[in-house]
């Protein structure tokens, strides 16, 4: 038994236990005790704020009509402040809604990571889960606050709303002038669907082994048995290199790691260092074609 | 050979062989060989060195930089007027449909591979099935969709950057890709499968080589419970893990054979929303 290390206020579990039982033999079925504790709950509140002040914007936006709310919410967005207002508080319906409900969001990514980082610890793990964590929060704080104070707008940060986050990824591409010749993202596309396939063979080998136990693997990594042996033959047969119990776990961590950095890093770039990838593509001399769209 | 590699060898010497699988039972320092290696061994030689030829040597925009070559060069596919004809000319995308008929005989060829190599070892076939899944992706993009609209200049160009062209005008053709619900569940279960991957790998690293503290399955179980309520379990995992992946391969599959074929705008697509009888006939203010 791992010691508790970390005493937090509200440190209390749910005392019912509940079972899926449409999951039986699929996969566990026990649901909770869930914990609550200090972080939890300011996560918790942080989270309902975000959540409240987006209902009211939107709300605000369909007059308070429940049906209408449901018919537009595809489409309702809470937008960020205009170009001119640069990084100052603006109005609440000219995208104060969408700065407070912004703060508060990244509040509850920070007091979630926090949650989780004293939960491991507490539970005798190493804190891996909250760093890996705290890469996609890295691209989240490129994205919504550090972007946009590099260049001194929040309008430059997603709106809040379905239609209005594809809309800003699509806009962002072509206002720098196409991401797909951004060779960060080019990388961190590659290591999303790297991130897919490793998941794919990962998964689909500890299944084919099931029934000789490799799906026992923190066992199979202190002591690897036949199940771990037949996985590492399938693939070393197959392609000529293979990964153990451990190691594979390692590249699962390092590639899904990678396509939150090399977004963030695509993302910071953009702009203020490169502000356009497009021709930054011609002076590479990577643009297939007689490159005529390029700037001489 | 690993440590207790001869004992396996010699165990899958005893698997009878049954019609291709188990033919040639060979082994090349690390590899297997077998019927289905040899095939893709030929076929995926064939097909990556006219590749390497057409984008090194005989494209016409190339450089004097191989690596620049590789990067930007390309095999464009047939022209419209060519139709699905089996066209001869070589300035008429003939290398185009000679590389993906190589290409698509290797993939397959490289799955029945893993069938073999999985009959050998006595597990299950859940790792050709994966592959099979994105083999279908290929098959759909580059034959089937082409054959659905009736000409081979549906599929796409073979080169690096120029197929990430394509992709971005294949999305704008059809309005915008992003009004695609079927690349949005995709994309969904894209950015799910590098999400579940790290949480998985993260896991078992925060949990790995701690015996000695006491560590086991029941820390992490306990961990999953304490910070999100439920724990999917050792085996669930990788159930989640297979159908994650392979669902977002399935879903993107959709998204592509449908554009042009049944829908040809998809922010059209979502007209009728606004009609759906829910609210149709609902007074607004």
């Amino acid at each position: 038994m791992a010691t508790e290390v970390y005493r937090e206020s509200f440190e209390r579990r749910t005392k019912t236990v509940r079972y899926l039982r449409f999951l039986e033999g699929l996969a566990d079925t026990q649901v909770g005790p869930i914990y609550l504790g200090m972080w939890g709950a300011l996560a918790f509140f942080s989270y309902l704020l975000c959540v409240f002040i987006t209902a009211i914007g939107f709300g605000e936006q369909v007059g308070y009509n429940p049906i209408r709310f449901l018919r537009e919410l595809p489409v309702l967005t809470l937008y960020p402040p205009p170009p001119s207002a640069g990084l100052q508080m603006a109005p609440l319906q000219e995208g104060g809604y969408w700065q407070l409900a912004t703060l508060f969001l990244s509040l509850t990514l920070v007091f979630w990571t926090i949650r989780i980082w004293t939960r491991a610890v507490a539970n005798g793990l190493r804190p891996m889960v909250p760093i890996a964590f705290s890469a996609a929060l890295f691209l989240y704080a490129s994205i919504y606050i550090i972007h946009p104070i590099w260049v001194n707008s929040w309008n430059e940060a997603p709106p809040h709303g379905l239609r209005g986050i594809l809309l800003w990824t699509n806009h962002f591409s072509v206002k720098y002038g196409n991401f797909y010749y951004n060779p960060f993202h080019m990388v961190s596309i590659f290591a999303l669907l790297g991130s897919t396939l490793i998941l794919a063979m990962h998964g689909a080998t500890i299944l084919a082994t099931l029934s000789y136990g490799a799906h026992r693997e923190i066992d199979e990594i202190e002591k690897s048995d036949e199940g771990t042996h037949r996985a590492q033959l399938l693939w070393r047969w197959v392609m000529g290199f293979n990964a153990t119990a451990y190691t594979i776990h390692q590249w699962a961590l390092g590639f899904a790691t990678l396509v939150a950095v090399a977004g963030a890093i695509g993302v910071l770039l953009s702009g203020p260092v490169v502000p356009d990838w497009f021709q930054w593509g011609c002076r590479a001399d990577i643009v297939p074609g007689l490159q005529k769209a390029c700037v001489p | 050979m690993l440590s207790f590699e001869a004992k396996y060898r010699q165990e899958a010497m005893a698997v009878p062989p049954r019609a291709s699988f188990g033919l040639l039972k060979i082994w090349i320092g690390r590899f297997y060989l077998g019927f289905w290696g040899v095939v893709a061994l030929v076929f995926g030689i064939l097909g990556s060195g006219v590749w390497f030829w057409q984008v090194l040597f005989v494209d016409p925009n190339r450089t004097n930089n191989p690596l620049l070559n590789f990067i930007r060069g390309q095999i464009a596919p047939p022209p419209p007027s060519v139709g699905l004809a089996i066209t001869f000319d070589p300035n008429k995308g003939f290398w185009w449909l000679f590389v993906v008929f190589c290409a698509t005989v290797t993939f397959f060829a490289w799955m029945m591979r893993q069938i073999d190599i999985s009959r050998l070892l006595k597990i299950g076939y859940q790792v050709p099935i994966a592959f099979g899944a994105v083999l279908s992706s290929w098959v759909t993009i580059q034959i089937v969709r082409p054959i659905l609209l009736g000409s081979w200049s549906e599929g796409f160009p073979l080169g690096v950057i120029a197929h990430l062209d394509w992709l971005s005008a294949f999305g704008y053709r059809y309005y915008n890709f992003f009004y695609n619900p079927f690349h949005a569940i995709g994309i969904t279960l894209l950015f799910g499968s590098a999400f579940v991957l790290s949480l998985h790998g993260a896991t078992i690293l925060s949990a790995a080589r701690k015996k000695s503290e006491g560590v086991t399955e029941e820390n992490v179980n306990r961990f999953y419970w304490d910070f999100f309520g439920y724990s999917i379990g050792e085996i669930g995992i990788h159930r989640l893990a297979f159908w994650a992946a392979v669902m977002c391969v399935l879903m993107s599959n959709l998204c592509f054979v449908l554009s042009g074929t049944v829908v040809q705008d998809w922010s059209a697509f979502w007209d009728f929303w606004n009609y759906a009888p829910f609210w149709k006939n609902f007074p607004f203010n």
